[in-house]
Parts: structure tokens; sequence; C-alpha cells
């Protein structure tokens, strides 16, 4: 299903599970996704697809299994400054720090190649602002590079939240569902300029939604999670309509009268 | 019945005793005191506004603004960065921080826990009567006061943010730059304005140690029977206040807007 690709690839995960207490959020989960190969997880809710995309990013770690990127063992690559170039996240919720100007937002972004004088004297005195301002400019939002981040709609941040991403610069950007917020059309803009940022820059994207429409319009591979379990593994244009509802058929799902624990999403 | 309730009698029981323990005719005011009461309130109606008294007031009041402003100022130099050492805002990961934490909140506790005129006492007896002394004496328990406050502020900020910083590469110091200070901001800023307003009463007080300002000439006053000149200064006293109230609600519609 990938390109031929002869380098290291992008994401390679092996076996992977983890366990919440007594629930498998995730069990011997498999796959190798190349450079520049645009995958989204689909599934119910409570079929682990944030449990991946979280650990995909390094923020949790599995119970058993390994994870690979770019060739090297997530385990022994140090947080910050390292891992920050290889992966970076966008959320649903929007993690924006209000007070701050929607520059200052942007080029939080840089924070894991700036030392800490740089860190510190940019607050006064932007550093990098011209960078910022193209990837202002690429989401849309030039006009608004010194209005407070706060003033701005959940859409606008969602976009300044894909400006940090660019001048984070990561090798994979791992998106947990990040149009969920939005209304469908803002949701379908959204993702199209994700995708298309991705495209552009040959970046690998990894992305769960719930949106089919979008995912067969963006994504070349489907990953279709079900009870913490692999469903399938396709490029998105043999997945068949009888497969997705097989995905989502609430019948035999783990506990969907009776959960009420956390939603592992 | 049960043990409350007894308590509840006993405790009724002893407080209408008591009652009967007062001299109601000779004890509680002591002759005369309800001629001075009258002619107290009578000043309030010929407060002493000539120039000369004006001037006195004025003078004293920017004297008490002067040392509540060198105080407070002080003690957010020293209260931000025990504060931000005291929150665990620079990790908490390493045995040696968390004692470093620990040791900050007591030292912050230490500052506190003594009243600034009894700092004033101390530091008069140690350095002598002079500004320095009741500079620090107010500065000394506000940095303790306003360091703790300061780390329940910067932990109380929400998550979801510092968790994208760090997802992006910051540090625990780059998190505290663009995640904990920029969003705590507006909190500290308002409590220290508070603050503000309680160093202003300090320092008018700290004339029971020798200090000048409006305290100063509030116990010359007093001491003169002079309840016009009192009245005046208490409203000098409550117009500083009033002007700090309305500078900091200024200063925090600017930042929310």
């Amino acid at each position: 299903m990938a390109s031929s690709n002869d380098s290291a690839p992008a994401i390679r995960a092996s076996e992977v599970g983890k366990v919440y207490g007594r629930k498998e959020a995730l069990s011997r989960v498999s796959f190798t996704i190349h450079e520049g190969e645009t995958v989204a997880v689909v599934g119910p809710s409570g079929a682990g697809k944030t449990t991946l995309l979280h650990l995909l990013a390094g923020i949790i770690r599995p119970d058993s299994g390994d994870i690979n990127l770019g060739g090297r063992a997530l385990a022994g690559l140090t947080p910050g400054g390292e891992l920050s170039r290889l992966v970076g996240v966008i959320h649903q919720q929007l993690d924006l720090v209000p007070q701050l100007s929607v520059l200052q937002n942007v080029l939080a972004g840089r924070l894991g190649r700036w030392g800490l004088a740089r860190s510190a004297l940019s607050l006064a005195w932007p550093h990098e602002r011209e960078t910022a301002e193209k990837a202002l400019d690429r989401v849309g939002l030039a006009d608004k590079l010194y209005e407070r981040t706060s003033r701005l709609s959940g859409g606008e941040q969602q976009r300044v939240a894909i400006a940090r991403l660019l001048l984070q610069d990561p090798q994979v950007i791992l998106a947990d569902e990040p149009v969920a917020a939005l209304d469908p059309a803002r949701a379908a803009d959204l993702m199209g300029l994700l995708a298309e940022i991705a495209g552009h820059s040959g970046k690998t994207l990894v992305s769960s939604l719930h949106s089919i429409d979008l995912v067969r319009k963006h994504f070349s591979r489907l990953i279709g999670l079900r009870n913490g379990g692999q469903l399938f593994d396709l490029p998105s244009a043999d997945v068949t309509g009888d497969m997705m509802d097989r995905l989502y058929d609430l019948r035999g799902i783990e506990g969907v009268e009776t959960f009420q624990g956390r939603d592992y999403g | 019945m049960d043990s409350r309730r007894l308590l509840t009698i006993l405790l009724a029981g002893a407080l209408a005793w008591s009652l009967f323990s007062v001299d109601w005719d000779r004890d509680l005011v002591h002759p005369g005191g309800f001629g001075s009461l009258a002619d107290i309130l009578a000043a309030l109606f010929s407060l002493d506004l000539s120039p000369s008294f004006l001037k006195v007031a004025l003078s004293a009041s920017w004297t008490t603004v002067a040392y509540a402003t060198a105080g407070l100022t002080l003690a957010c130099a020293i209260g931000l960065p025990l504060g931000i050492v005291a929150s665990g805002s620079l990790g908490r990961g390493i045995p040696a921080r968390l004692a470093g934490m620990a040791a900050v909140r007591l030292m912050l506790a230490l500052l506190r826990s003594v009243h600034e005129l009894v700092w004033a006492w101390l530091l008069i007896v140690a350095i002598g009567l002079s500004p320095m002394a009741a500079v620090l004496a107010l500065a000394i328990p506000y940095a303790g006061i306003l360091g703790r406050i300061y780390a329940e502020v910067l932990n109380d900020v929400p998550e979801a943010p510092l968790r994208a910083l760090r997802a992006s590469g910051a540090s625990e110091v780059g998190v505290l730059l663009y995640g904990r200070l920029p969003m705590a901001l507006p909190d500290m800023l308002s409590y220290t304005f508070y603050r503000f307003e309680c160093a202003i009463r300090s320092a008018a007080i700290f004339s029971f140690v020798g200090v000048r300002g409006l305290g100063y000439e509030l116990q010359i006053s007093l001491d003169d029977l002079l309840f016009e000149q009192v009245w005046t200064l208490l409203f000098f006293l409550v117009a500083l206040v009033v002007l700090v109230d309305l500078w900091s609600s200024s200063v925090r519609r600017s930042l929310t807007s």
C-alpha cells in the first residue's frame, strides 16, 4: 500500500499494547507507515484511537511492543527537543495560551530549538517573526498576528495550532480528532488545510477522525480500530461501506451499554 | 443527650454568667466616654480643610504611599522567584528539586508568620530608625504572602496548553515563560494590587514604631484631641485606597479586553 520508499519507515509499530486497569485499551497493534503517507485512524469511541496517537507521540508509554520513529526506538528518544523534531501533535481541544498574542503562540513551536535566553528575549522582541508570519499567512490568518489569542474563534485557534506546528516542523504530524469541535463546513476546510500542508512538505500525517467523507477525500490509507484491536489496515479505496458498517456496529462492542469510565477514544 | 448539645448548653451558660459579672453602670464606658464620642462625631462635620493642614496631610499621604510602594516592590522582587520555586514549576522530578521546593515553602511560611509591626520593631533595634528599616519590615512578610499566592496561582493554570508546549519541545522553563506565567499573570496582578492596598494601611500604622506618614500625623492630632484633623487624615487614607482600587481595575480591564 505504501509508495516505493527505500528509506526507514516514518513509523513502525509492532505488537503494541496498552492496558488501563483491567481494560485493554490497545492490543497487539502492528503497522508500518512510510514517509509522506496520510493515514486515518477510524473506529467508534473507546476503540483506542487516542491511546494509539498518544503512544506514537510519546505522551504515554506502551505496556508491550515497540514503536520506532524514523528507524529509532521511541523509548530511547529524549522528550523535548529531539522528540519534538520527529513528531508534532494537534489536539481536539484548544490548547493555546489564551493570554499570549497569536504571534507568540506560533513562535512557541520553536521552543524545542531555542535556548533559554532566546526564548525569554523573544517574548519582548519576537525572534524569527518572518517565519511565523509566513506560517500564519499559510493558514489564512496573516492579519491576526498581534491579536490576543483568546479573541479568536475556535476554528481560527485551531489554525494557529497548525501554524505553531509549521514552526515546530516535525517529520510526522499526529492529529487527534482535530476537527471534532468544529461545524462541518469549517471541519472540511481545516482538514483540507492540514492535508495540503502535509502533502506539500511531504510530511507524514496520522489523524483520527469520525467523518467518513473527510477520510476518503484526504487520506490514502485507513486503519480501523475496534475494542483496542486492529480490524483492518487498507488503502482507502479498498475499504467498503460494509466494512465501515461493521466497524461502527454497536453490537459486540465491549461494555457499550455499561461503559461509564474514562473515554479512551 | 449527645455531647455536642451538652457543650452548646455549657457555653451558653458560661456566656450568660459572664454577662452578670459586668458592672453595667461603671465599667463598660469610662465616665465622659459618651461625651468624647459626641465630640468625635461632631468633628466629622467640621473637617480641618485649612490649606496649611491639607499640605501636611498631602505630604504625609505621599510619605505613606512611598513606603508602601517601596516595600511592595521589594516584596514582589523577592516573592516572585520564591513563588516560582515553591510552585514546583521548574520541574519536580529530582529529589533535590523537591527538597528545594519544601525548603522555600518553609521559608515563605517563616517570613509571613511574623507581623510587619514585629518585623519593624526587630529591624529598628537591629539597624536603627531609618526608612530602610520600615521598607524592609513591610517587604519581608509581604514577600512571604505574595510568594505563597504566586505559587498557588501558578499551579492552578489549565494543564492542556502546558502539555502542548511540552509536546512542541519546550523545557520546563519554556513552559513557565510561555504558559504558566502568561496564564497566571491577570490573577497575580490583581492580588498584588490588593496587597498594595494592604501595604498602604500597614505603612500608615508604622507611626507606632516612629516612622513618619499618615499614621504619625494621626497620632499627633489624636494626642491633641483635634478630631477635625483626625477625620481629614482618615479621609486621605480612604482616598488612597480608592485610588489604588481604581488603578487596579483599569489595569485589569486592559489585560482582559
